[in-house]
């Protein structure tokens, strides 16, 4: 490898540290609950984003009032934010007892990741930061339906709850694809924040071997490579899928990625 | 539950001097990310290999990684490649230019493209070139289509400050932390800073929407 | 797919052959800008650490003055000492490529260390021990198996505790502060870091009387300042230093003020510590 090039550094590349134990190992630890986090949150992001889609198209003031405040406040505070608040604050309103000491102390080590309070509030921020989001475009597929579709369904008899579950959503989910395809791909990219609360996915165990090995650069060059593999992935994932459920002539504005 | 708000008023000042830092960074990302954006964006739209791949390459790589590690990659790299030591607020300065810049080209090539066609015949058929045609016709429709995409961005990039935390950049996240942590009172520091954020947000999309009425339709 | 991933390795390396060497001295560097960069830290109570009043002080920082101030005497112009916030995981990187010029905090002068980086002489001893609240029961080390135990990324403390404790439960902290909290609230029975930091974190807070520092030093960690590989004349510098203001006594002064009946957190020089800090400094 070119090693020359980091003159001023005297840096060796030693690319041997990502295979070597424990160092692989973690760096694989980390994609795997990079993994298993993102794709929770995103399944909690999605049943709450379309409740909140549904309540901001739903004809009742109060719950379409809660919801808006919801979806603005949760967008338009930064997720750090949010994840601290998740991990430090909540824990300090709770009322002292057993219920906050096991809040706090919770680890529990199941097959698949260790489940602690680090992990929880990660899964609880970026959750809900997400849904606020997934909730807003679901709420932008829904009303750009034409609304002769809603009216000629109501008028043929369906309850708006049945007009919502055959017609609202699953056109308006097709419909939306493509910006909740930049949604899915953000959960992975913004799980990288967890490690400002000690979770440990891939940017804590770059730090990690950074921090035993001082080749910080190949840990770095590592997870980059990762998240970018991740990212292509689901990039040509949601581009067969936008193929196949795709409605012609009811693409969202914006088909182009963000 | 026992709050102690008091503490948001005894920290007031190094508060303040986490929003100013907050500011500064953000604002001067803003202004120089849009300028790189607009020309990356034009680049991707080139129809010369030489421009476009790079183009691509870069547009595509950021925005498939996440900013921590562009931030992580500019803090140990930019120094080596720069020659000289960078302090933090240049790093991430840098760090964020370069990352919002790629979204921002994406947001401007959508934008030009969403001009239609017959104007770009039409302004060419009335004897303007090119780069006229551009100028004169295209980009301004562009930039009205474009605003609101725009102003999310800059509003993403507003709360992103936040990530400046990492490699000590006394922005008000991190300033935030510090007074938590000494005070062990989380829940009144965050949630005051947190209101912080939604406000200057929250005025930056009326702006945003004032915006956009003025300008009219395109 | 795949050739976007073979252009991206292409240009990566191609970016770091071509990077600029910096050939230029610290010495140089500070004389040229006028500015000394040091790191330090925010909460490395009581070396380096941010009080109620938003101050930056510490026993650390005082040397770096000291430092600048022995600059400024032998470039015959003012210095300006620009100080950094670094952390554990930081701090080595930063100074490696030249960001810093010189880290003073809490850092352990390791031999795997001084493979990326080169140490002054020390200015500190200690040793990790645990930090818990009164009446959990923990003694020792031994105790914390299967319990949760923090400690911040990239020390030799959390190193030490994997390799001397792995059935302890281990959460890793960005700094001291964070970890502090996380005890105070309950999430872990221990945090482990230097002895002394412990001691300071616990001076600082209201209620020192609800912690205790216990447990034997479990590993051994001499303090030292982190300057730059291969600069011998600026290591040269900072350790001269050092040994000036060991002969004059300021070094035992400025040991008193913080570590002393007055000081933030009482850590009395032992006999064997102030023979050893006389004998590092060598004769003119």
């Amino acid at each position: 490898m070119l090693l020359a090039g980091f003159l001023g550094l005297q840096y060796d590349f030693r690319w041997s540290v990502l295979w070597e134990s424990p160092f692989g190992y973690w760096l694989l630890q980390g994609v795997k609950n990079t993994i298993i986090l993102s794709l929770l949150a995103w399944v909690i992001a999605l049943v709450l984003g379309i409740a909140l889609g549904i309540l901001r198209t739903a004809p009742w003031r109060v719950p379409r009032a809660v919801a808006t405040a919801y979806v603005e406040f949760f967008r338009n505070t930064p997720l750090l934010v949010q994840l601290f608040f998740w991990y430090f604050a909540v824990p300090q309103i709770l009322p002292a007892g057993p219920i906050r000491d096991a809040v706090n102390s919770l680890n529990v080590d199941t097959p698949l990741l260790t489940l602690n309070y680090e992990f929880l509030a990660a899964l609880a921020g970026l959750g809900v930061y997400t849904s606020a989001r997934v909730g807003e475009t679901i709420r932008a597929g829904i009303q750009s339906i034409p609304r002769q579709q809603t009216e000629a369904a109501l008028s043929s008899g369906l309850s708006l709850v049945q007009v919502y579950r055959h017609v609202l959503i699953p056109v308006g989910l097709r419909i939306v694809i493509p910006p909740m395809a930049t949604e899915f791909l953000s959960i992975f990219k913004n799980s990288s924040l967890a490690v400002t609360i000690g979770f440990a996915e891939i940017t804590f165990q770059t730090q990690q071997v950074n921090s035993y090995t001082f080749k910080g650069l190949e840990a770095v060059t590592a997870a980059t490579l990762i998240y970018l593999a991740i990212s292509l992935t689901i990039a040509a994932f949601m581009s067969r899928m936008e193929r196949q459920y795709a409605i012609p002539g009811l693409i969202a504005r914006g088909a182009t990625r963000e | 539950m026992d709050l102690d708000w008091t503490i948001i008023v005894r920290n007031w000042p190094v508060l303040l001097s986490g929003f100013v830092n907050t500011l500064k960074l953000a604002v001067l990302a803003i202004g120089a990310s849009f300028v790189l954006g607009v020309v990356a964006g034009a680049l991707r739209l080139s129809r010369s290999p030489y421009l476009h791949y790079p183009a691509v390459l870069y547009i595509e790589i950021i925005r498939g990684v996440p900013l921590i590690m562009v931030i992580f990659w500019f803090y140990f790299l930019a120094p080596i490649l720069a020659g000289r030591p960078l302090d933090n607020f240049t790093s991430a300065l840098i760090a964020f230019i370069v990352f919002e810049a790629a979204y921002l080209a994406e947001i401007v090539r959508a934008g030009i493209q969403s001009v239609p066609l017959g104007q770009v015949q039409a302004a060419i058929s009335t004897g303007l070139t090119h780069r006229q045609a551009m100028g004169h016709v295209i980009l301004p429709q562009a930039i009205r289509n474009m605003i609101p995409a725009l102003v999310t961005r800059f509003i993403v990039l507003f709360m992103d400050t936040s990530l400046a935390y990492i490699i000590g950049y006394r922005e008000l996240t991190r300033v935030a932390r510090i007074i938590a942590e000494r005070e062990f009172r989380a829940f009144e520091v965050y949630t005051f800073i947190a209101i912080v954020y939604f406000v200057c947000t929250y005025a930056m999309s009326l702006v945003a929407q004032r915006l956009e009425r003025r300008l009219g339709p395109a | 797919m795949k050739k976007s991933l073979g252009v991206l390795l292409a240009l990566l390396f191609v970016t770091t052959a071509v990077a600029p060497a910096l050939a230029e001295t610290v010495l140089e560097k500070i004389n040229r800008t006028g500015t000394l960069t040091a790191g330090t830290r925010t909460a490395s109570i009581p070396f380096a650490f941010i009080n109620e009043k938003n101050e930056w002080i510490g026993f650390s920082i005082d040397f770096l003055e000291a430092v600048q101030a022995r600059l400024e005497k032998k470039l015959g112009k003012p210095i300006k000492l620009d100080k950094k916030e670094v952390t554990p995981a930081t701090r080595i990187p930063l100074v490696a490529n030249r960001t810093i010029d010189v880290e003073c905090g809490s850092t352990t002068y390791t031999r795997g260390r001084d493979e990326t980086v080169d140490f002054s002489i020390n200015f500190f001893f200690t040793g990790s021990q645990l930090l818990v609240k009164k009446g959990s029961g923990v003694k020792s080390l031994a105790d914390v198996a299967g319990k949760r135990v923090g400690a911040a990324q990239g020390t030799t403390n959390e190193k030490a505790v994997r390799a001397q404790q792995p059935r302890a439960d281990l959460v890793t902290f960005q700094d001291h502060a964070a970890g502090f909290l996380a005890l105070e609230q309950g999430k872990i029975v221990a945090y482990v870091t230097d002895g002394i930091l412990l001691a300071g974190l616990a001076a600082k807070t209201k209620n020192p009387k609800d912690y205790e520092v216990v447990g034997d030093l479990f590993t051994k960690d001499p303090y030292s300042c982190i300057v730059p590989e291969n600069d011998s004349k600026w290591r040269d510098f900072v350790n001269h230093t050092l040994m000036e203001l060991i002969d004059n006594g300021k070094y035992f002064e400025m040991y008193d003020m913080w570590f002393g009946e007055k000081g933030v957190v009482q850590y009395p020089m032992s006999a064997q510590v102030r023979n050893f800090m006389i004998m590092q400094s060598m004769p003119e």
